[in-house]
C-alpha cells in the first residue's frame, strides 16, 4: 500500500492522461505507447481563452493544431459576400491547421476558441525533426496525414452542390 | 455569419508598460551586470540538461522527483570521476611541484642558448632581451593559476541555482506564451522551436565531441608514457569546446611535456602525428554524425566569433561565443523568411498547381 502510495506520488497523472488522450488521436494510429512519448516530447500547449483568435485566414500556416480541451470555430471569408461564414466546429481529440505541416502557405480559415480551450500544436521542424531521428514514427504520422487530408478532400467532393 | 474584415483601431498606449517593463529589466541587467553571470551559466547548463529531465517527464514521473533523480546519480557519478581525477591529479600535480623549477631551468637554459645563437647571429636582437623576459613569464605562472581559483566558486553556485532554474521548467516561458497576444503564438513559437533545434543540437553535440576527444586523447597519451596524461587530457577536453582549438592545446602542451620528458624529438613526431589523427577524426568523422543536425558556421565567422568574444568577454565570450553566434545565424535567417513572407519581399508564394482532379 505504502508502495503504491510512493508509486502515485512520483507518477505525473497529467502526464499520463495526455498520453492517453494522444493513443485516440486519428493523426497517430498505430502508433505504440512507447513512442508516443516522443510524440508528446515534439508537442507544445497553450490555452485560448474564449474568443480569442488562433489564426486568421490569410496568415502563414506553420503549426497543426489539435484540441485537447474545449471547442474551436473555422470560419472562412466568403469571396462573394466578404462576410465569414462557419465551416466547421473541431471538438477534443480533432485536428486542424494540418495544410501548415506540408507547406508553408497562407490560411485558408479563420479558427477562434469558442470556449477556454486547450490546444497541442504540432510545429512543421519538429515533424520534420521526427522524420529525421525517428523515420518509422515519422512515416506513420505522414501516411495517417495524408489519409486525413484525402479524407477531408472527398468529403469537399461528395458534398452537395448549395 | 459575423463580419471580421473591420480591423480593430490600433490604440499604441498598450505597448506602454511592455516598453516600460522592458526598459526597467535591461537598466537592472545594466546596474547587476558583475551579479548576473553565474545566472546566464546555470541557464546554460539547465538549458543542456533539460532533455533529460524531459526524457522523465513525459514517460510519466514528475519533474522535481526527475530533478532530484539527475542530481543524486550525477552527483554520485560526479564524486566518483572528482574522486578518481584528484587521485591522479593530485600525484601529477605533486609531481610537477617537485619537478617544475628542474622544467623552468630547462626551458630557461633552452631559450637562453637559442638567444645566444640568434644574437650572435643578428646582434640586433640583443636589444630585444628576449631571455629575461621570458624568465619572467615563468615566474608569473603559478600567480596566474592562483588567479583561477575564484572561479571554483562557480563550481557550487552554479549547480544550486540549475537545481531551481530545471525544477521551474518552462513556468516562466509557459506564462510569457499564455499572455501573448494570441494571433502572434504561433511565429514565437515556430521561432523559438528553430532556435531550439539548432542550437540544442549544437550545444549536445559540442559537449559530447569535448568527451570523446577527451577519452581519446586520455587513451593515446597514456599509451605513450607521457606524464601529466590526465591533466593535458582534460585541458584538451575543455579547449574541445571551442572549434580547431582543441587538437591545437593538445599537441603544444604535450610537445612540450614530451620534450622535457624525453627530450627527443621523436617523441614530439608521433604526438604531432598523433593530435592531427584526432582532428581528421574530429572533421571527417564525429562532427558530420554528432553535428549534423546543428548549424553551420563558416570557418571565417568562428574565427570573427571568437575573437569578438575573447575582445567582449576574455576566456568565458570565447566559450559563449559561438552558441551565441548560432542564435544570431538563426534570427537572422529567419528574419529574412518572416520579410519574404509576411512583408511580401518575395512575390506571394503559389500553391502547387494540379490539373487532374481528385480520382
Amino acid at each position: 500500500m505504502r508502495f503504491s502510495n510512493l508509486l502515485n506520488q512520483i507518477y505525473d497523472e497529467e502526464i499520463l492522461a495526455k498520453l492517453g488522450f494522444l493513443k485516440n488521436i486519428r493523426l497517430f494510429e498505430g502508433i505504440r505507447r512507447r513512442q508516443l512519448i516522443h510524440v508528446l516530447e515534439s508537442l507544445q500547449e497553450r490555452t485560448y481563452l474564449k474568443g480569442e483568435t488562433i489564426f486568421a485566414q490569410g496568415d502563414i500556416g506553420r503549426a497543426l493544431f489539435i484540441v485537447f480541451s474545449g471547442k474551436i470555430e473555422l470560419s472562412r471569408l466568403s469571396p462573394a459576400t466578404h462576410k465569414s461564414e462557419v465551416i466547421a466546429e473541431v471538438n477534443p481529440g480533432e485536428i486542424f491547421g494540418e495544410m501548415a505541416l506540408l507547406e508553408e502557405m497562407p490560411r485558408t480559415a479563420t479558427a477562434i476558441a469558442t470556449e477556454e480551450t486547450r490546444v497541442f500544436m504540432l510545429f512543421k521542424i519538429k515533424l520534420e525533426t521526427l522524420l529525421f531521428s525517428r523515420p518509422e514514427l515519422g512515416v506513420n504520422i505522414a501516411s495517417q496525414l495524408a489519409k486525413i487530408m484525402s479524407a477531408r478532400l472527398r468529403a469537399i467532393l461528395e458534398k452537395p452542390e448549395q | 455569419m459575423t463580419d471580421i474584415t473591420a480591423e480593430p483601431k490600433k490604440n499604441y498606449l498598450q505597448f506602454v508598460l511592455p516598453a516600460f517593463l522592458g526598459l526597467a529589466l535591461i537598466y537592472f541587467i545594466y546596474l547587476a551586470k558583475g551579479a548576473l553571470f553565474p545566472f546566464i551559466l546555470s541557464a546554460a547548463l539547465a538549458y543542456i540538461l533539460n532533455p533529460v529531465i524531459n526524457y522523465f517527464e513525459v514517460r510519466g514521473i514528475k519533474r522535481s522527483y526527475a530533478v532530484i533523480g539527475l542530481y543524486v546519480v550525477a552527483g554520485l557519478l560526479l564524486f566518483t570521476v572528482v574522486y578518481l581525477l584528484v587521485y591522479f591529479v593530485t600525484i601529477e600535480l605533486e609531481a610537477l611541484k617537485d619537478t617544475w623549477p628542474v622544467y623552468a631551468d630547462r626551458i630557461v637554459q633552452f631559450v637562453q642558448n637559442l638567444n645566444a645563437k640568434m644574437v650572435k647571429n643578428y646582434p640586433l636582437l640583443a636589444s630585444l632581451k628576449l631571455d629575461q623576459k621570458f624568465s619572467h613569464l615563468l615566474e608569473t605562472v603559478p600567480q596566474v593559476i592562483l588567479t583561477l581559483l575564484p572561479a571554483l566558486t562557480l563550481l557550487f553556485v552554479v549547480p544550486f541555482i540549475t537545481f531551481f532554474m530545471l525544477a521551474g521548467g518552462s513556468g516562466i516561458m509557459d506564462y510569457l506564451l499564455d499572455h501573448l497576444p494570441a494571433r502572434n503564438v504561433e511565429i514565437v513559437m515556430h521561432i523559438a522551436s528553430r532556435i531550439d533545434a539548432s542550437l540544442g543540437s549544437y550545444l549536445r553535440g559540442i559537449l559530447l565531441e569535448a568527451f570523446v576527444i577527451f577519452l581519446i586523447a586520455l587513451t593515446g597519451l597514456l599509451m605513450m608514457g607521457l606524464n601529466y596524461s590526465a591533466v593535458i587530457a582534460i585541458l584538451i577536453g575543455i579547449s574541445s569546446l571551442v572549434p580547431y582549438l582543441g587538437a591545437m592545446v593538445g599537441a603544444v602542451v604535450s610537445s612540450i611535456v614530451a620534450y622535457l620528458q624525453f627530450g627527443s624529438f621523436i617523441v614530439i613526431f608521433r604526438l604531432l602525428v598523433f593530435f592531427t589523427g584526432i582532428r581528421f577524426f574530429d572533421d571527417w568523422f564525429l562532427q558530420p554524425y554528432i553535428m549534423k543536425r546543428a548549424v553551420k558556421l563558416n570557418p571565417a565567422i568562428i574565427l570573427l566569433a571568437l575573437m569578438a568574444g575573447w575582445e567582449l568577454g576574455g576566456i568565458w565570450g570565447v566559450i559563449f561565443s559561438i552558441p551565441v553566434t548560432c542564435i544570431i545565424k538563426e534570427i537572422l535567417h529567419i528574419a529574412v523568411e518572416l520579410q519574404e513572407t509576411e512583408f511580401r519581399w518575395k512575390p506571394k508564394a503559389e500553391p502547387t498547381r494540379i490539373s487532374i482532379p481528385y480520382t
